[in-house]
């Protein structure tokens, strides 16, 4: 125990450097910079928006539009007695987005039931919050819709409340987990799971493959140099020397999925404007925690048990896919049979459910070690914790079983002789 | 004098390639024996096996009467391996690299320092043992590394080209260090394609060439075997 201890130390000292310390911090610094800078400019995009509208009617039904947009609150720059582009150039300059033209005779065409088009200009500068103008458009055009079509209903129909003509009808949804049932409608609470959820295999996909990149690199380094060849021949176990050299970058891959996890979630709650803390948030929650979709303590360990296992299967087969390594260079070839292996259950768990899907894709998908830890999220949510419980079990026998064989590995002629033959044919010496 | 090293039949394939077929010798106590033939003679492979990182296909090596089979654990605690121009971990201080090893071979604090003092003494680098690794001149890190392979005074050194690539001064201390520590009690076995360095540095001498030792003696007892003015002709001669 005390070798595997220098030699981890060795290895944590190896892998803290300059080059593998400052692309962490530099990836953290990216998530809160690219956080505050979409996070400012999406609160100013969402802020109180400004829309143009050129009244070219002036009647009484065209001045009352401004009203009914201030009461959406929508910041309104009223125009008349003006042509189209000359508000479509102030607008510009003044770095509005929207202009509504309503056209002349628009009164008179709305008594006569003769439908006035309201001309809407949308100026686009850039597609990043087109879909935040475009709801600005909908929103106005909704509003005057709503409050016409109240004054026409009104008019058609005195004395009945209009909105009973628009919506007959009032809708109270439920989901229901289980023997659990809250108020909520199955879109937000999909939308709300994924928001908690959707960031734990971007972070677990980052780590892995950060992880065993380092490792494989380093067995590589060490096969090149021979710096390899002087520890086989020191008095330490070979298995030490692996289980060592993956409990080192266990140990900075765990350090960095918590820092990433930290920056990402920092950056989403940025990007979502605090939506999941908010009073829409809190409500939210309540019918979430009814629901029991909310993970407990033993939820969150056995999630992150499968998350620990993951990680150890990867670095173990890094191991053993480094040993195969020639030099450093082919090390990024070596490693991309396992990613695949990530990405595999990464999209499909995204697309499909890995339950329900044909039983060969299932069990090939299961066998992959890392989608357990992707499927654990899910499973623990729905209560089913045979299912994540099983998968910890198949990734600790498939981390033993790799254990043995990068032991055995390293124990062979084969760590000095064996190379993968990318480009030629090795000689032996 | 006693055998530090027996080797016996030793055989090494690689597949249908056979690297070693059946050589045998013994190194004695403080000798320095050497392996001298061109490259791919299988002076490597030979070096490699008895450090116990290879396994033999057939034949019998034993260190100080264990056997590199059976005995691997024990084998590894009283021997050392020099790699030819093996690299060194760059981000790591000369220091540190000296205590990580010296750890791994005691875990007593007290033998571990005596094992830097020597390797201090060995390295001779002063207070550049407290500096990266990766700045060190060609010569620095061999005599680094040098120092870490004697430091903990095994029974056996095993050195593959310990001077390979060196000027003549770096050579030239690395050789005398290593006659110093043979005259102390540590026997050795190196490699070399410098035949004048072998005939310098070595007590005894093998000629191995595609797998087969062809003669072992003193350089003074070849020489005059094979009526040579030097090692090389003998080689030459050997090989022919």
């Amino acid at each position: 125990m005390r070798k595997f201890f220098v030699l981890v130390r060795k290895e944590i000292r190896e892998l803290l450097t300059p080059q593998t310390i400052i692309p962490l911090f530099f990836t953290v610094f990216l998530f809160l910079f690219m956080g505050q800078v979409i996070g400012a400019e999406g609160e100013r995009m969402s802020a109180r928006q400004s829309i143009s509208v050129l009244d070219l009617d002036m009647t009484t039904a065209s001045k009352a539009v401004p009203a009914v947009l201030e009461q959406v609150n929508l910041e309104v720059e009223a125009y008349h007695d003006t042509s189209v582009d000359a508000v479509i150039k102030a607008t510009k300059k003044a770095r509005g987005t929207v202009v509504l033209v309503l056209p002349e005779g628009f009164e008179k065409d709305l008594a006569a039931s003769k439908l006035p088009q309201i001309e809407a200009y949308n100026i686009l500068s850039g597609f990043s919050f087109a879909r935040l103008q475009a709801g600005v458009t909908g929103l106005a055009l909704a509003s005057i819709n709503e409050s016409l079509s109240d004054k026409v209903m009104t008019s058609m129909v005195p004395g009945t409340d209009p909105q009973i003509l628009k919506n007959p009808f009032k809708v109270k949804e439920y989901v229901i987990v289980g023997d659990k049932m809250a108020a909520t409608s199955l879109a937000e609470v999909t939308g709300f799971v994924m928001a908690q959820t959707t960031f734990i295999p971007i972070i677990l996909f980052i780590v892995i493959i950060l992880a065993a990149t380092m490792i494989a690199t380093a067995i590589a380094t060490e096969k090149e140099n021979k710096m390899l060849e002087t520890l086989l021949s020191a008095p330490v176990r070979r298995t030490t020397l692996v289980l060592a050299k993956m409990f080192a970058a266990g140990m900075f891959a765990l350090v960095a999925a918590v820092v990433y996890l930290f920056s990402f979630r920092y950056y989403m709650e940025s990007v979502t404007g605090g939506a999941l803390s908010g009073t829409g948030g809190a409500a939210m929650s309540q019918a979430i925690r009814e629901l029991g979709l909310v993970l407990n303590p033993a939820g969150y360990t056995l999630l992150g048990v499968s998350l620990f296992f993951s990680i150890l299967c990867a670095l173990v087969i890094a191991v053993t896919l480094g040993a195969f390594a020639e030099d450093v260079k082919s090390v990024q070839a070596l490693i991309t049979p396992l990613m695949i292996m990530i990405l595999v259950p990464y999209v499909l768990a995204m697309f499909l459910d890995i339950n329900t899907v044909s039983p060969v894709l299932r069990y090939i998908v299961l066998a992959i070690p890392f989608s357990h830890s992707f499927l654990a999220a899910p499973n623990l949510f729905f209560g089913d914790y045979r299912a994540v419980l099983y998968g910890i079990a198949y990734e600790i026998a498939f981390f033993t079983v790799f254990v043995y064989i990068a032991g055995r590995l390293f124990s062979s002629d084969k760590i000095l002789t064996m190379k993968l033959r990318i480009r030629k044919r090795p000689v032996l010496k | 004098m006693n055998d530090v090293l027996s080797v016996k039949d030793l055989k090494k394939n690689y597949g249908r390639f056979e690297a070693l077929r059946g050589i045998s010798f013994e190194v004695r106590d403080k000798e320095i024996f050497a392996l001298i033939g061109p490259n791919g003679a299988g002076k490597t492979t030979t070096l490699r096996l008895i450090a116990t990182i290879l396994q033999p296909t057939s034949g019998i090596v034993k260190v100080a009467g264990l056997d590199i089979k059976e005995d691997a654990e024990k084998v590894r605690e009283i021997i050392s391996y020099l790699p030819e121009e093996a690299g060194v971990y760059k981000n790591l201080t000369g220091e540190y690299y000296l205590r990580f090893i010296a750890a791994l071979f005691s875990g007593d604090k007290k033998e571990q320092e005596g094992y830097l003092e020597t390797a201090r003494g060995i390295a001779n680098l002063g207070e550049r043992l407290g500096n990266k690794i990766g700045t060190y001149s060609k010569g620095m890190t061999r005599k680094l590394l040098l120092a870490r392979a004697l430091m903990t005074k095994p029974k056996l050194a095993i050195l593959d080209e310990p001077t390979s690539g060196l000027d003549v001064i770096n050579a030239l201390e690395i050789r005398n260090t290593i006659r110093e520590f043979a005259r102390t009690g540590t026997s050795v076995l190196l490699s070399s394609h410098n035949m004048l360095e072998i005939e310098y540095l070595s007590d005894r001498v093998a000629i191995i060439d595609k797998g087969t030792i062809h003669d072992i003696g003193t350089s003074d007892e070849l020489k005059a075997k094979y009526d040579s003015a030097n090692l090389e002709e003998v080689f030459a001669e050997v090989a022919r």
